[in-house]
């Protein structure tokens, strides 16, 4: 850091008001704007002419004071002029505030404050790069840059000292290009065509350098190259999520793998219904248990239903009991098949075939006790396997941990669409400079 | 909270394998106790030791 000895400040007295007015860019100042009266003042010219005389009645003040001292990229700079200026977009006008910034060695920079966001801007010492292949948009040391919104800015009110010829009054046409934090401005008139440099700021960050006790401006909404506080997190999620759900399938391809899956039994029988009533058949039960069979180890067990229904349905309750404790786990299913023809063609309802999965068995000798019910003759088997695979807790598993990165997701697209909104292409304008 | 999120991952994905081997979205069963050896040879008699669920479809 290049220490900088206190601005020798030049000054004199404006002709319009007869107020001081101070000079602290000394050669590099080509207008003075009177901080008393808002004359624009030549600043060259040993008669001191009037470039303009006040143009604005209502004066704004600057909330960093001129003659303020802020350090800036290590460098200390000295605020010596203020600017306010608007854009019309479709009948809306915007203004923004510009402070003027001067160092004797690093020259001029300059501050701009728009709803509390704030910008450092530096001038480029040449052109970037502009492509226009399909959508606008410019490159600038190894970033490219896109294309935010070009509007004819009017300068409404100026005060201070200024490196060019400033009036009240004047227009440029102003097109912004942003990689946030970066922002690219290029003004152009018709003689001349500048391009500036811009890093956001907040103000927090303008107010430390300026080494100001006072309180920024509030923030509202969200600026063109302000950072997104969300950059680079929905990647990271969804990195999180990959590594997670591989464990997850690794989990589940382990399961398919070690699963026994061992039959224990099968056994095919016929369900004939009941008479008709008044009177039921003597003797008629539908109920029966099959053969003894021995489940090795504790675990799921799985019981599968094959049936010729059509048209039909058939109800099963189901009793596992086991020979030794006398302990039945009951479980029931449903099926129904109906098929038929309507003006849409042949429909099919419902399932002649099922599956029951019962929770941990313990292991042991079991029998399995059937009653039946239904209303047609239906031929059936029964299949049961130990230790079998359910991929829904699986299933279930990753959709619990797609929430966190669709949020995430959710919530960055969210602010880029609020920002981009505000933008020429946001607001349905057309996304071209000319 | 990402290493929350991990934590919460990795907890998810061992209850996905403890449910998947205890069959914690399987059937929803009641249990009976005591069933006597007789029942094998009357299997009728069972109905009297439980109360079955309500059948929510009879068919058409």
């Amino acid at each position: 850091m290049v220490a900088v000895a206190p601005t020798r400040v030049a000054g004199f007295n404006c002709p319009n008001c007869g107020a001081a007015v101070e000079r602290r860019a000394l050669t590099h100042t080509r207008a003075v704007a009177c901080t008393s009266c808002g004359a624009v003042l030549d600043p060259d010219d040993p008669n001191l002419v009037i470039l303009q005389e006040a143009a604005m009645r209502e004066r704004i003040v600057p909330a960093i004071p001129l003659g303020t001292r802020g350090t800036f990229g290590g460098h200390p700079f000295d605020v010596v002029g203020f600017q306010y200026r608007t854009i019309d977009v479709d009948g809306a006008i915007y203004g923004w505030r510009e402070y003027v910034l001067f160092n004797p060695y690093q020259g001029f920079r300059y501050l701009s404050e728009y709803d509390g966001h704030w910008n450092f801007i530096r001038p480029l010492p040449y052109w970037p790069a502009e492509m226009k292949d399909g959508r606008i948009a410019a490159a600038w040391d190894g970033q490219s840059y896109r294309h935010f919104q070009t509007a004819l800015a009017t300068t409404r009110f100026v005060l201070g000292e200024f490196p060019w010829r400033v009036r009240v009054g004047d227009r440029v046409a102003v097109s912004d290009f942003v990689a946030p934090p970066f922002l690219l401005s290029r003004e152009r008139t018709s003689d001349e065509t500048t391009w500036s440099h811009g890093q956001y700021m907040t103000g927090a960050e303008v107010w430390k350098a300026c080494g100001l006790e006072t309180t920024p401006p509030l923030t509202t909404g969200i600026f063109a190259n302000q950072p997104s506080p969300f950059a680079g997190k929905p990647a990271a999620a969804w990195r999180r999520f990959a590594a997670l759900a591989a464990l997850v399938l690794l989990a589940l391809v382990g399961r398919q793998v070690a699963a026994a899956r061992e039959p224990v039994l099968e056994e095919r029988h016929v369900f004939s219904p009941p008479p008709p009533a008044p009177q039921p058949a003597a003797g008629y039960e539908p109920a029966f248990v099959t053969e003894a069979f021995t489940i090795r180890e504790g675990g799921t067990v799985e019981i599968a239903v094959e049936t010729n229904l059509n048209n039909a349905w058939m109800a099963l309750d189901l009793a596992l009991v086991n020979t030794s404790t006398g302990t039945a786990v009951n479980v029931d299913t449903e099926l129904e098949r109906y098929a038929g023809t309507d003006s849409d063609g042949v429909w099919t309802e419902g399932s002649p075939n099922g599956t029951l999965l019962v929770p941990w068995v313990a292991p042991g000798e079991y029998y399995l006790r059937v009653e039946p019910a239904g209303n047609a003759e239906t031929a059936f088997v029964l299949r049961l396997r130990r230790d079998v695979v359910s991929g829904l807790p699986y299933a279930l598993a990753l959709v619990a941990l797609l929430l966190w990165p669709v949020f995430v997701s959710v919530r960055a697209a969210s602010f880029e669409a609020r920002r981009w909104q505000e933008s020429d292409a946001g607001s349905g304008g057309d996304d071209d400079d000319d | 909270m990402s290493r929350l999120y991990l934590l919460v991952g990795l907890g998810l994905a061992l209850a996905a394998l403890r449910a998947d081997t205890q069959g914690w979205f399987g059937a929803r069963p009641s249990i009976v106790n005591n069933v006597p050896a007789s029942m094998r040879d009357n299997p009728g008699a069972y109905r009297a030791l439980y109360q079955a669920s309500p059948r929510t479809i009879g068919g058409k």
